[in-house]
C-alpha cells in the first residue's frame, strides 16, 4: 500500500525500457501530471458535494440526498446541467477578456498542484525552489479574477473585484512573512525537505502563531467566508461571477474548490507534518495521511464558512495590515531569536 | 471578547452537525395535516340548499353557482370555483349554514392546463320534472302558503 | 491629485437581500454611499382600494397580505378599528385567542428578522436554525387556524375559531424549548465578535430623531425610547400579563437586533402567561354580531404593536355594509423614512446592515 503510486510510477518506467530514457521519462511525467488533473477535478467535484453536506448538517437539514447514492452524484448531475446551459454574454461586456477568464481560471490551480508531495517520494515535479513558485503561481490567480469583473462591465462585478485585488494584496504579505518562520527552521525552499524536517515534532507546535497566520490569510486567499469579500452574495449579488452563467460560472465554482484544496494541502504540508504518521501509525501509507489531514483541515474552513458572518472590506484591510503582518513580523523576530539561542546553547 | 464567540459559534456549529435533522423527506414522508387545514374545497350536495351565502362571503368572487328550480325546492346544476382566484381565507366555509361546502385535506391541486384548474364541485343536469310531481309539489306549496 | 467620480448603484428590486422587491439608488464614492434614494412600489396591490369594494368581512384576508409573516397581528389592528367603529364586545376567551396567536406571529415574524438579518451578514446557518423553529410556530397556526402565513384569524367580534383539543399544551410545550433555542442564536450571531464588529456603531438612529420620524416598533426601542403599545396603551388584555419591554443604548444596528432578539424571551412570557389565564376562562369565542356587519357612519382609528412597529387602521363608515374608506399606517413604510440619511456615509455593506436591521417587510410597505 505504502509504494503503490511509486510503485506504478516504476513499473511503468520499466515497461517503456525500449524507448529511449528520455521518451519514456517525458512518458510517465505526463501519466503523472493527467493523474494529479483527474484527481483535482474528481476532487473538486467532491468538494462540492461535502461542502454542501456539512452545510446541511450544520443546518438541521440532510443536504443533498436524491441523485445516486446518499446524493454522491448531484454534482455530477449539476455539472452536465451546467454543461447543457447557454452562456450568456451580454453586449457590454469585453468578450474575449469575459471568455478568457473561466478558462484561465484553472491554471493556477494545476500549475501550483505539480510540485505538492502527495506522500513518500510522490511529487510530480520535486523542485528546489517549491515554495517559492507555488506562492507565485498562486497569487495570480488574482489576475484572473480581475479580468473577469472587469471585462463583466457590471457594477457589482467591478467592485468584488476591486477588492479580490485589495485583498490579494494584504494577504499574500502576512501568508508569506508566516510561512518565512518555517523556511527559516527548515533552510530549504523544497517541500519534501520541510515535511522531513517535521518528522518529530510538527510545526503547528514550534510556529503556532505562523500556523494560525498562514490559516487565516490561506482561508482568505481562497476567498472563502468569513473572507468572502469579492463574492459577497448578501451585497454584491455575487461579485465578479454575476454575469456569468452554465460552465463558465461552473468553472469559478469548482475553481475555488481546487483552490481550497491547494490551501489545505499547503497548511498539511507546512504545518501539520505532510505526510507523517503521527503517534507512530506507521501501517496507514504516507499519502492516505496526507489526505486525511487534508480533508481536516477542509472540514474545519467548511465549518468556518457555515459558521461566521461576513466581514467588512475596511474591516479586512484593517486586520491583514494592523493585526496579521505586525505579528507575522514579530514571529519572525521571535523565531530569529530562538534558533540563535537553541545554536548558541548548542543542541 | 477576542475570540470567545467564535469558539462558541463553532461549538454550536459543531454540535448541529451532530444532532438530529429537522427536515423530513417530502415525497415519501409527510407531515399530518391538521384537521382544520385549508386544502381543496368539498361540497355535499345533498345538505346544499343553493342559498348563494357562499359565493356572497367570498372576497374574491370566485364561487359561481347555477340553479334551477325543481319543484319548490332550488336544484343546484353547476358550482364552480375559479381556484386561481382562491385565498382560501375560510369565509365561504364559515359562511354556510346547511354546513355542506368543508375544506378538505387535499393540497395538491396542480394542473397541467389552465383550463384544467378551475374546481368543479357540482355539474349535472337538473331532473325533469313530471306534471304529477309538480302539481304534487304546487299543492303541497299551497298547503303550506295556506 | 486623483481625480474620482461618483457613480450610481441601483440596489434592487432585484438583489437578494432587500427583503422583497425594494430599490435604492445609491450615489457610491468608491464604496461608500453619498446619497441613497428609496424607491417602493414593486409591490403595491392596492389593499386599501379593495377594501372599498369589500364588505367589512371581507377585508380580513386581505390584511393578512399586508404584514404576511405576522399577519394575526394585522387582522387584529383591522378587526380593533372595525369593533371599534361598531362598539362591539369582544368575549374575553377570544382576547386570549387573540393574544396568544398574535404573539406566536410576533415570534414568527421575528425569527425571520433575526433570521435574515444574519443571512444579511453573511451567517448562513443561523437563518435555517431560526427557521427551524418558526416551522414548528407555523405548524401551531396551522393548526389552529388551517394556514400557515395568511390565517385569517381575527373576527369582527372575536376569533374565527377556539382553539383545538390539546392544542394549548402544544404550545405551552413548545415555549418551555424556546428559551435554549434563544440561547442557541445567541451564541451564534449575537455573540459572535464578527457580528458585533459588522454591527455595532452602525446606523445608529438617535432617540430624538427617531421619534421625530415616527420610527415605532423594536426599532425606536433600539434607540432607548420606551414606547410599546403594549405597556404604553395597553389594548386588549396586555394589561393583565407581566412582562418587560427591551431597550436598547446606543440606537445602531446591533441594538435593534438585540432588541428583537430579547423581545422574543418576552414573548415566551406572555404566552405562557396567557395559556395560564385562558385555562380558566370559559366561553364564547365569538361576540354577538349582525351576520351583515353595518356599522353607523363615523370612523374609527385602531393602533396595535406588531412586530414591525404600531400598525394603525383607519376605518371610515357610511352606513353601508362596505367601508367608505380604510387606511393603513404601515410601519415599515414610516420606518423607512430616514433611510436616505442613515446610509450617508457608510459603506455598501453595511447598507445591507441597516436595511435588514430596520426589519422592513415589503408587503407592507407597499401595501
Amino acid at each position: 500500500m505504502e509504494n503503490l503510486f511509486v510503485g506504478i510510477a516504476d513499473g511503468l518506467r520499466s515497461s517503456l525500457g525500449g524507448l529511449p530514457p528520455e521518451l519514456g521519462e517525458a512518458i510517465v511525467m505526463l501519466v503523472k501530471l493527467v493523474a494529479i488533473l483527474v484527481f483535482i477535478l474528481v476532487n473538486a467535484l467532491w468538494l462540492v458535494y461535502m461542502e454542501r453536506k456539512v452545510a446541511g448538517y450544520m443546518q438541521a437539514r440532510i443536504g443533498p440526498n436524491r441523485v445516486g447514492p446518499k446524493g454522491l452524484l448531484q454534482t455530477t448531475c449539476d455539472i452536465g446541467k451546467l454543461i447543457c446551459k447557454e452562456i450568456i454574454i451580454h453586449k457590454d461586456t469585453d468578450k474575449v477578456v469575459f471568455m478568457l477568464a473561466p478558462v484561465l481560471v484553472f491554471v493556477p490551480t494545476l500549475m501550483v498542484f505539480a510540485v505538492i508531495p502527495f506522500g513518500k517520494n510522490m511529487a510530480a515535479i520535486d523542485m528546489n525552489i517549491g515554495l517559492l513558485y507555488l506562492l507565485a503561481i498562486a497569487s495570480t490567480s488574482t489576475i484572473i479574477f480581475w479580468m473577469a469583473g472587469w471585462a463583466s462591465n457590471n457594477k457589482y462585478s467591478l467592485i468584488g473585484s476591486m477588492r479580490s485585488v485589495a485583498q490579494m494584496v494584504s494577504y499574500e504579505l502576512p501568508m508569506v512573512l508566516a510561512i518565512l518562520g518555517v523556511i527559516m527552521i527548515t533552510g530549504s525552499l523544497n517541500m519534501s525537505d520541510i515535511i522531513a524536517a517535521q518528522e518529530h515534532t510538527w510545526f503547528i507546535f514550534t510556529q503556532p502563531i505562523a500556523f494560525l497566520i498562514f490559516f487565516i490569510a490561506s482561508v482568505s486567499e481562497c476567498n472563502r467566508a468569513p473572507f468572502d469579500l469579492i463574492e459577497g452574495e448578501s451585497e454584491l449579488v455575487n461579485g465578479f461571477n454575476t454575469e456569468y452563467g452554465g460552465m463558465a460560472f461552473a468553472m469559478f465554482y469548482l475553481a475555488e474548490y481546487a483552490n481550497m484544496l491547494v490551501c489545505c494541502a499547503m497548511v498539511t504540508i507546512l504545518f501539520l507534518g505532510g505526510w507523517h504518521a503521527p503517534f507512530g501509525l506507521d501501517f496507514i501509507p504516507s499519502w492516505l495521511w496526507f489526505f486525511i489531514k487534508m480533508y481536516i483541515v477542509m472540514f474545519v474552513i467548511m465549518q468556518l464558512r457555515w459558521t461566521y458572518p461576513r466581514i467588512r472590506v475596511d474591516q479586512l484591510m484593517g486586520f491583514g495590515w494592523k493585526v496579521l503582518v505586525p505579528l507575522s513580523l514579530a514571529n519572525i523576530f521571535v523565531t530569529g531569536i530562538g534558533m540563535y539561542i537553541y545554536r548558541a546553547i548548542g543542541w | 471578547m477576542f475570540g470567545k464567540g467564535l469558539v462558541k459559534g463553532m461549538q454550536i456549529t459543531f454540535k448541529e452537525f451532530w444532532s438530529p435533522k429537522a427536515t423530513i423527506q417530502y415525497p415519501e414522508h409527510q407531515n399530518p395535516i391538521p384537521d382544520r387545514y385549508h386544502g381543496r374545497f368539498t361540497l355535499d350536495v345533498d345538505k346544499c340548499i343553493a342559498c348563494g351565502m357562499c359565493a356572497n362571503a367570498c372576497p374574491n368572487k370566485v364561487i359561481s353557482l347555477q340553479k334551477q328550480k325543481v319543484g319548490t325546492k332550488q336544484y343546484l346544476t353547476n358550482y364552480v370555483m375559479k381556484i386561481y382566484y382562491c385565498l382560501f381565507c375560510g369565509l365561504c366555509v364559515e359562511s354556510c349554514p346547511k354546513d355542506a361546502l368543508h375544506f378538505s385535506k387535499v393540497i395538491n391541486m396542480n394542473q397541467y392546463h389552465f383550463s384544467d384548474i378551475p374546481l368543479v364541485l357540482v355539474q349535472r343536469e337538473a331532473p325533469a320534472v313530471t306534471a304529477e310531481s309538480e302539481v304534487a309539489a304546487s299543492k303541497t306549496s299551497d298547503k303550506e302558503g295556506e | 491629485m486623483i481625480r474620482t467620480q461618483e457613480y450610481n448603484l441601483n440596489f434592487g428590486p432585484q438583489h437578494p437581500s432587500t427583503h422583497g422587491v425594494f430599490r435604492i439608488v445609491l450615489t457610491l464614492d468608491g464604496e461608500r454611499v453619498v446619497k441613497a434614494e428609496p424607491i417602493c412600489g414593486y409591490l403595491h396591490r392596492g389593499v386599501e382600494k379593495l377594501a372599498e369594494a369589500r364588505t367589512y368581512t371581507q377585508v380580513i384576508p386581505y390584511t393578512d397580505r399586508l404584514d404576511y409573516l405576522a399577519a394575526m397581528l394585522q387582522n387584529w389592528g383591522y378587526v380593533m378599528a372595525v369593533e371599534k367603529l361598531m362598539q362591539v364586545e369582544v368575549p374575553e376567551r377570544a382576547e386570549y385567542m387573540r393574544v396568544i396567536c398574535g404573539e406566536l406571529s410576533r415570534l414568527a415574524s421575528h425569527l425571520i428578522a433575526i433570521g435574515t438579518y444574519s443571512l444579511d451578514i453573511g451567517a448562513f446557518t443561523g437563518f435555517l436554525l431560526a427557521f427551524r423553529e418558526r416551522e414548528t410556530t407555523m405548524d401551531l397556526l396551522e393548526e389552529l387556524t388551517g394556514s400557515r402565513m395568511t390565517l385569517s384569524y381575527a373576527r369582527i367580534g372575536g376569533v374565527a375559531d377556539d382553539a383545538p383539543e390539546g392544542w394549548l399544551d402544544k404550545v405551552d410545550k413548545f415555549m418551555d424549548q424556546m428559551p435554549a433555542c434563544i440561547d442557541e442564536y445567541d451564541g451564534l450571531i449575537t455573540g459572535n465578535e464578527i457580528f458585533q464588529a459588522r454591527t455595532m456603531q452602525i446606523g445608529v438612529l438617535k432617540p430624538e430623531t427617531a421619534i421625530n420620524y415616527s420610527i415605532s416598533g423594536p426599532s425606536l426601542r433600539g434607540s432607548g425610547v420606551d414606547y410599546d403599545l403594549r405597556k404604553a396603551k395597553p389594548y386588549s388584555v396586555y394589561d393583565r400579563f407581566d412582562f418587560e419591554v427591551p431597550l436598547g443604548t446606543n440606537g445602531d444596528c446591533f441594538d435593534r437586533f438585540d432588541c428583537r432578539m430579547k423581545e422574543m424571551r418576552q414573548i415566551v412570557r406572555i404566552v405562557k402567561q396567557a395559556i395560564e389565564q385562558i385555562r380558566e376562562i370559559d366561553g364564547p369565542v365569538r361576540g354577538k354580531v349582525p351576520k351583515v356587519i353595518k356599522p353607523p357612519a363615523g370612523d374609527a382609528y385602531a393602533e396595535i404593536e406588531t412586530s414591525k412597529g404600531i400598525i394603525g387602521y383607519y376605518v371610515v363608515s357610511d352606513g353601508s355594509p362596505k367601508p367608505y374608506r380604510v387606511h393603513v399606517r404601515r410601519p415599515s413604510f414610516i420606518n423607512l423614512g430616514y433611510l436616505d440619511e442613515m446610509l450617508r456615509g457608510y459603506l455598501v455593506a453595511d447598507v445591507v446592515a441597516i436595511l435588514g436591521s430596520l426589519d422592513i417587510m415589503l408587503g407592507e410597505v407597499d401595501c
